[in-house]
C-alpha cells in the first residue's frame, strides 16, 4: 500500500487527490457477481462438416498470411482438401451464419486455395508408420478408405489398402469426372498418404485374387468398397446393347476409354452421378437430355452442377418416367409416362404419381441410366450383415465380425465424398480403441464436434488444445456491431463454349489476394481470435497481456464482473457466469 | 488579417489559434458547424488536431476529461439538449480542477421542440463550478476564445463560452484574426500541474472521505474568487497586445444613469442603439452588459450602478417558480450591498422570440414609470 498524507487543512491540500501509489491494494474483483471467461465455442460450419475440418481455425491462418499453417490445419482431419475443395457439397456454407448478414464465406473456395498454395510451396511430409504394431488391411481405395489409412498412418499403424483398379483413388477416379476435379490434384494427395508409409496395392480384388483367409495376418480390417454397382430399372429393354450404366460409362470416360455413343444420348437419373455423365456425354461432343422423373426440386443433384450442366448445353426433362425401352436399328425409342407430384414420400421428397395413358416416346441414339447405385455385398462373410442396400455397422464402425470395421457409401446412404471422409476417420479412431481396449463410445462423446456426428482426431491426439464448447454459435449471438457487409469470392469459372471442348478442370484457384479478403469476412464463430475488443474495453485493464501478447485471461482480482467484455465480443467467444455464493 | 465570418467560425479560428490538440464533440444545431469546420481541417490535414468522434455529449466530455487530465489543451462545443446531456460531466471537469474550454451556442430546452436562441441551456449549468462567459460580438467570440484557455490554465477550471444562436452563430461580420505568432505569444503552450505519466501511475480523483472531501470544495470557490482579477490580468495583457477588450461588465452610456438597462449576449447591440436614441432625447440613461456570468461580477456591478435607482434587467431565460436568471443573481449580489436600486426583472425572447429595440423601448418606458416593479417577473413581449 502506498504513503498516505496527512493534512492539517485546505492550506496544505492539492488541488485534487490523487494517489501516487497503485491501487492494486483494492481488489475490485471482490465486488464480482458474475464472471465472465474466454470460452471457444462450435461454429455451425465444423458441426455440419462430415469431415469435421476446423474451419474457424484454417481460416484464421489464412488471414494470419500462414498459409502452410492453414494447410496443416486442414491436414489434422482430412487428407484430401484439394479434393473437397473442389468436389465436397460444402454443408458448412449452407449453415454459415455469415449468410444471415450477406452470403456465405466460400470455405470450399479456401479449401482449395490453400491445398493448392501449398502444393506450389512444395508439401513435404515425414514417414508416420511404426513397424511393430498392430497392422491393418483396408479394402478400398476411395475416400473413406484412404481416409482410414491416412488416420491410422497419423496413429503410427502399419497400413495396406488393396484396390481392385489398377490405379487408387475409388470414386474419386472413376465416378467424378476430371473437369470438376483434375487427377493431378487426386494423384498429388494420394501421394502424401504414401510417403507417410501407407502401402497401396493395386489390381487386388477381395473375393477373387484376395481371400478372407488372406487377411488373417492382419490385426484388424476396414472395408470400403463403395456402391458401384449401377441399379437397375426394373424395365423392359434395359440390358440391351448400347444401354450403359452411368458408373459404367463415367469410370470408362474417366480412364480413357473409348465409348461408342450415338449423336443423341438420354440419360435417366435426377442424381450427381446423372449430371456428371450427361456434362461428360457433351464433353464428347454428344447431345445430352436427362430425364427424371420429380421436378427440379427434388433433384439430389447438387444445384450448383445442375446449373453448370444447363449452362453447358444439357436439356433436362421433368416429370418423366420411362416404362419401356424399344430398340431398333441402333435407335432407342423410349416409351415415357408422364408424372405428377404427390405428398411426400419418407426422403422428404415429393413422390411422382404416374399420370394414366400419358405414354409418350422420345427417340435418342444412346441411353445411359444412372438412377443409383448399389453396393456388392457377395464377398462378405458370415456375420456382416445388409439392410436397406448398406452394411450394417455399429457407430464406431464395426461390421459385426470382431476386427472388422467398415465405412464410406458401403454403410452409408449420404454418399458423399466428405461423409466418406468421415467415416473412414471414424474407423481409424475406433481401430485405435479397439487394438489399446479403449471404450470407443466414450472417446467419440470427447471428440464430437458440438453434438456431433462428425468427431475431431485432433482433439483425441491434443485433448487439451483449442478446446470447445459443444454450443452451436448462433446468428444472435454475435455482435454486428463489428461486421460490414463485404461480397463473397467466387472462383473465376471459364464460360461454358470453352468448358465443352474437354476434360480440364472449369474453375480456377482464388488468388491469394482474394482468398485473404475472402477469409476475412469469416465472423469467427465463437471462437477467440485475438481481436482485443475485450482489452480494448475492459475499464478494469482486467484484460491482460504480457510483454505486448494478448493472453485470453482475464485478471480476476479486478474484474468487477460488469460483462462489458462479454457484450463487446463480436463473435460470442466470452462467457458470462452469474459467480457461485 | 480581417475577414467576413460567422460566429461559429470565429470559434473555430479560436480552437485553431489556440493550438488545441484535441476535440471531441458530438453534432448539435446551430454548434454543429463549428466542430464540422475544424473536422474538415483535421481531416484534410491541416490542423493537427486529434478529432475524436463519439456516440453523445456525455462521452464528448468524458473524452476531453481523459484529454485534459492527460496534460492537453483540448475543445468541444454543444447547445441546448447536449449539454443538458453533458451535466455529469461538468462537475467532473471542474471538480477535477480541468482546464477544458467549451463553447455552448445558447439555444432553448424543449419540450416544445425549438432550435432557437434562449440562455437557459448554459444557465441551468450555473451551479457546476465552471466559469461563464456571454458573447455579444463575433470579435468577441474569438478572443474570448483565446482568453478562457488563458484563465482556465491559471486558475484551473474549465471555462464555457456562449454565444447566441444564429444570431452569433450563423451570422457573418467583420473579424480580425491574429496571427499565429502574435496568439502564440499571447497564450503560451499548455504545461499541466499534474502531468500524466505512464512511469508513474497515478490515481486521479481517487475516493475523498469525508475528511478532506469539504476542503477541495472550499478550493473550487477559492479559485473562483480569484477569476476576476485573473481575468483582469489576462485582459490587460490582451489589450496591449491586441488593443481590444470586454471587461466582466461593461457600462456605456450616461455616467450618472438614473436607470441602467442590464442585458447579456446579443441584446446588448440592440441595446446600445435604444440607450443612444433615449439618451438623444434627454433621458439620462445607461446600459450595462454583463459578460461574466461565474463567478458572479457583483463587485464590478457593484461599482457600475452607483447612483442608479433603478435597474431594468433582461432576461432571455426563465427560471419557472423564480423568473429571470440574471435578475435572481443581481438581487442576492446586491443584498450585501449599501445601494439596492429597485429591480425591475424583464423575461422576454424564450426560444428565439426577437427581442427588439421597440421591446426594450417598452421596458425603459416601464421603468421609467414606476417607482417600484408591480410583479415579481415583468413580461417582455409576451402575447396574454
Amino acid at each position: 500500500m502506498s504513503k498516505q498524507f496527512t493534512f492539517k487543512g485546505a492550506s496544505e491540500m492539492p488541488e485534487i487527490p490523487i494517489s501516487l501509489g497503485f491501487m492494486d491494494w483494492n481488489k475490485t474483483g471482490a465486488w464480482r457477481a458474475q464472471r465472465p471467461y474466454y470460452l471457444d465455442k462450435t461454429p455451425p460450419c465444423s458441426a455440419y462438416c462430415p469431415v469435421g475440418n476446423d474451419i474457424v481455425s484454417f481460416i484464421q491462418k489464412i488471414l494470419e498470411e500462414d498459409m502452410d499453417g492453414a494447410w496443416r490445419v486442414l491436414r489434422e482431419e482430412n487428407p484430401f482438401p484439394g479434393v473437397c475443395g473442389r468436389v465436397c457439397f460444402h454443408p458448412c456454407e449452407s449453415r454459415c451464419n455469415r449468410s444471415f448478414l450477406d452470403e456465405p464465406i466460400a470455405i470450399h473456395a479456401l479449401e482449395r486455395f490453400v491445398a493448392d498454395f501449398s502444393e506450389d510451396q512444395g508439401q513435404k511430409v515425414k514417414r508416420e508408420v511404426e513397424e511393430g504394431k498392430e497392422r491393418v488391411a483396408i479394402i478400398g481405395s476411395g475416400p473413406a478408405g484412404l481416409s482410414c489409412a491416412y488416420h491410422l498412418a497419423r496413429l503410427h499403424y502399419p497400413v495396406t489398402v488393396f484396390e481392385s483398379f489398377s490405379l487408387p483413388g475409388g470414386m474419386l477416379r472413376m465416378g467424378i469426372p476430371s473437369y470438376r476435379l483434375p487427377r493431378e490434384v487426386l494423384e498429388r494427395e494420394i501421394a502424401l498418404i504414401e510417403s507417410m508409409g501407407v502401402n497401396i496395392r493395386t489390381g487386388i480384388t477381395l473375393g477373387q485374387n484376395l481371400t478372407w483367409q488372406d487377411l488373417k495376418d492382419y490385426s484388424a480390417i476396414f472395408i470400403a468398397t463403395g456402391a458401384h454397382l449401377g441399379r437397375p430399372l426394373g424395365i423392359p429393354g434395359e440390358k440391351r446393347r448400347g444401354v450403359f450404366q452411368g458408373l459404367e460409362f463415367l469410370k470408362k470416360v474417366n480412364s480413357g476409354k473409348k465409348i461408342e455413343l450415338g449423336e443423341k444420348v438420354g440419360i435417366i437419373g435426377g442424381g450427381n452421378t446423372a449430371i456428371d455423365v450427361a456434362r461428360s456425354v457433351i464433353r464428347l461432343g454428344k447431345k445430352a437430355i436427362l430425364l427424371y422423373r420429380r421436378s427440379k426440386e427434388e433433384m439430389p443433384a447438387f444445384e450448383e452442377e445442375v446449373s453448370e450442366a444447363l449452362e453447358e448445353g444439357v436439356k433436362i426433362r421433368y416429370l418423366v418416367n420411362p416404362i419401356r425401352i424399344h430398340s431398333k436399328d441402333g435407335l432407342k425409342r423410349l416409351e415415357c409416362l408422364r408424372m405428377k407430384l404427390g405428398e411426400k414420400d419418407e426422403t422428404g421428397r415429393r413422390k411422382p404419381i404416374p399420370i394414366p395413358n400419358s405414354n409418350f416416346f422420345i427417340e435418342v441414339d444412346s441411353l445411359i441410366i444412372a438412377a443409383g447405385e448399389e453396393i456388392e455385398f457377395s464377398y462378405f462373410p458370415k456375420g456382416m450383415e445388409r439392410k436397406g442396400g448398406i452394411l450394417l455397422t455399429q457407430r464406431d464402425g464395426s461390421a459385426g465380425v470382431k476386427g472388422v470395421f467398415a465405412g464410406g457409401d458401403l454403410t452409408s446412404t449420404q454418399r458423399t465424398v466428405a461423409h466418406a471422409i468421415g467415416s473412414g476417420k471414424k474407423a481409424a479412431l475406433a481401430m485405435d480403441c479397439y487394438f489399446k481396449e479403449k471404450d470407443s463410445e466414450e472417446v467419440f462423446r470427447r471428440t464430437l464436434i458440438g453434438e456431433g456426428p462428425p468427431i475431431s482426431i485432433f482433439r483425441y491426439l491434443h485433448p487439451d488444445e483449442r478446446r470447445m464448447d459443444p454450443h452451436l454459435v448462433r446468428f444472435e449471438e454475435l455482435n454486428l456491431d463489428y461486421f460490414e457487409p463485404a461480397p463473397r469470392q467466387k472462383e473465376s469459372k471459364l464460360p461454358p463454349k470453352v468448358r465443352i471442348k474437354d476434360f480440364k478442370e472449369i474453375t480456377s484457384t482464388l488468388p491469394s489476394s482474394l482468398a485473404i479478403e475472402e477469409a476475412g469476412r469469416c465472423f469467427s464463430c465463437g471462437t477467440c481470435n485475438g481481436c482485443e475488443t475485450c482489452y480494448v474495453f475492459c475499464p478494469d485493464a482486467s484484460i491482460l497481456k504480457r510483454e505486448g501478447i494478448f493472453l485470453r485471461e482475464i485478471d480476476y482480482d479486478f474484474c468487477k464482473g460488469c460483462g462489458i467484455c462479454f457484450t463487446e465480443c463480436p463473435r460470442g467467444a466470452i462467457t458470462l457466469k452469474e459467480e457461485a455464493r | 488579417m480581417k475577414k467576413v465570418i460567422t460566429g461559429n467560425q470565429a470559434v473555430a479560428y479560436g480552437v485553431i489559434l489556440s493550438r488545441v490538440e484535441v476535440v471531441s464533440a458530438y453534432p448539435i444545431t446551430p454548434q454543429t458547424t463549428i466542430v464540422e469546420e475544424l473536422s474538415e481541417l483535421i481531416a484534410n490535414g491541416r490542423l493537427h488536431t486529434r478529432f475524436l468522434k463519439v456516440e453523445s455529449e456525455h462521452s464528448a466530455m468524458a473524452a476531453l476529461i481523459g484529454a485534459s487530465t492527460g496534460g492537453v489543451r483540448c475543445f468541444t462545443a454543444t447547445s441546448s439538449h447536449g449539454l443538458a446531456y453533458m451535466h455529469e460531466m461538468l462537475h467532473w471537469a471542474s471538480g477535477a480542477r480541468l482546464p477544458i474550454v467549451m463553447v455552448n451556442v445558447n439555444r432553448a430546452i424543449g419540450p416544445p421542440w425549438n432550435i432557437w436562441s434562449d440562455q437557459s441551456d448554459s444557465l441551468s449549468q450555473r451551479d457546476t463550478g465552471w466559469i461563464q462567459l456571454y458573447c455579444e460580438n463575433n470579435q468577441e467570440v474569438l478572443d474570448t476564445i483565446l482568453q478562457a484557455y488563458r484563465i482556465a490554465e491559471t486558475v484551473r477550471l474549465p471555462v464555457m463560452v456562449i454565444l447566441d444562436a444564429f444570431v452569433l452563430s450563423h451570422t457573418s461580420e467583420p473579424v480580425e484574426i491574429p496571427s499565429m505568432e502574435e496568439v502564440e505569444a499571447f497564450l503560451p503552450p499548455y504545461c499541466p500541474p499534474y502531468p500524466l505519466e505512464p512511469q508513474e501511475p497515478k490515481s486521479y480523483s481517487v475516493i475523498t472521505t469525508p475528511e478532506y472531501f469539504f476542503e477541495f470544495r472550499y478550493k473550487i470557490q477559492k479559485a473562483m474568487e480569484e477569476v476576476p482579477e485573473v481575468c483582469q490580468k489576462v485582459e490587460d495583457e490582451f489589450y496591449s497586445r491586441f488593443k481590444r477588450r470586454y471587461g466582466a461588465v461593461e457600462k456605456y452610456g450616461d455616467e450618472q444613469a438614473e436607470v441602467l438597462l442590464l442585458t447579456s449576449g446579443t441584446v446588448t447591440s440592440t441595446s446600445r442603439i435604444v440607450i443612444k436614441k433615449w439618451r438623444e432625447e434627454g433621458v439620462n440613461i445607461a446600459g450595462l452588459k454583463i459578460k461574466r456570468f461565474r463567478p458572479f461580477p457583483a463587485k464590478e456591478i457593484g461599482e457600475a450602478i452607483k447612483g442608479t435607482k433603478k435597474l431594468a434587467v433582461i432576461d432571455r431565460n426563465l427560471s419557472a417558480g423564480v423568473g429571470g436568471i440574471f435578475a435572481q443573481e443581481l438581487k442576492a449580489a446586491l443584498y450585501s450591498q449599501e445601494e439596492r436600486p429597485a429591480i425591475f426583472g424583464f423575461v422576454s425572447g424564450l426560444g428565439g422570440r426577437d427581442i427588439t429595440p421597440e421591446l426594450l423601448e417598452e421596458a425603459i418606458q416601464y421603468t421609467l414609470g414606476h417607482s417600484q416593479p408591480k410583479e415579481e417577473i415583468l413580461w417582455l413581449g409576451l402575447k396574454r
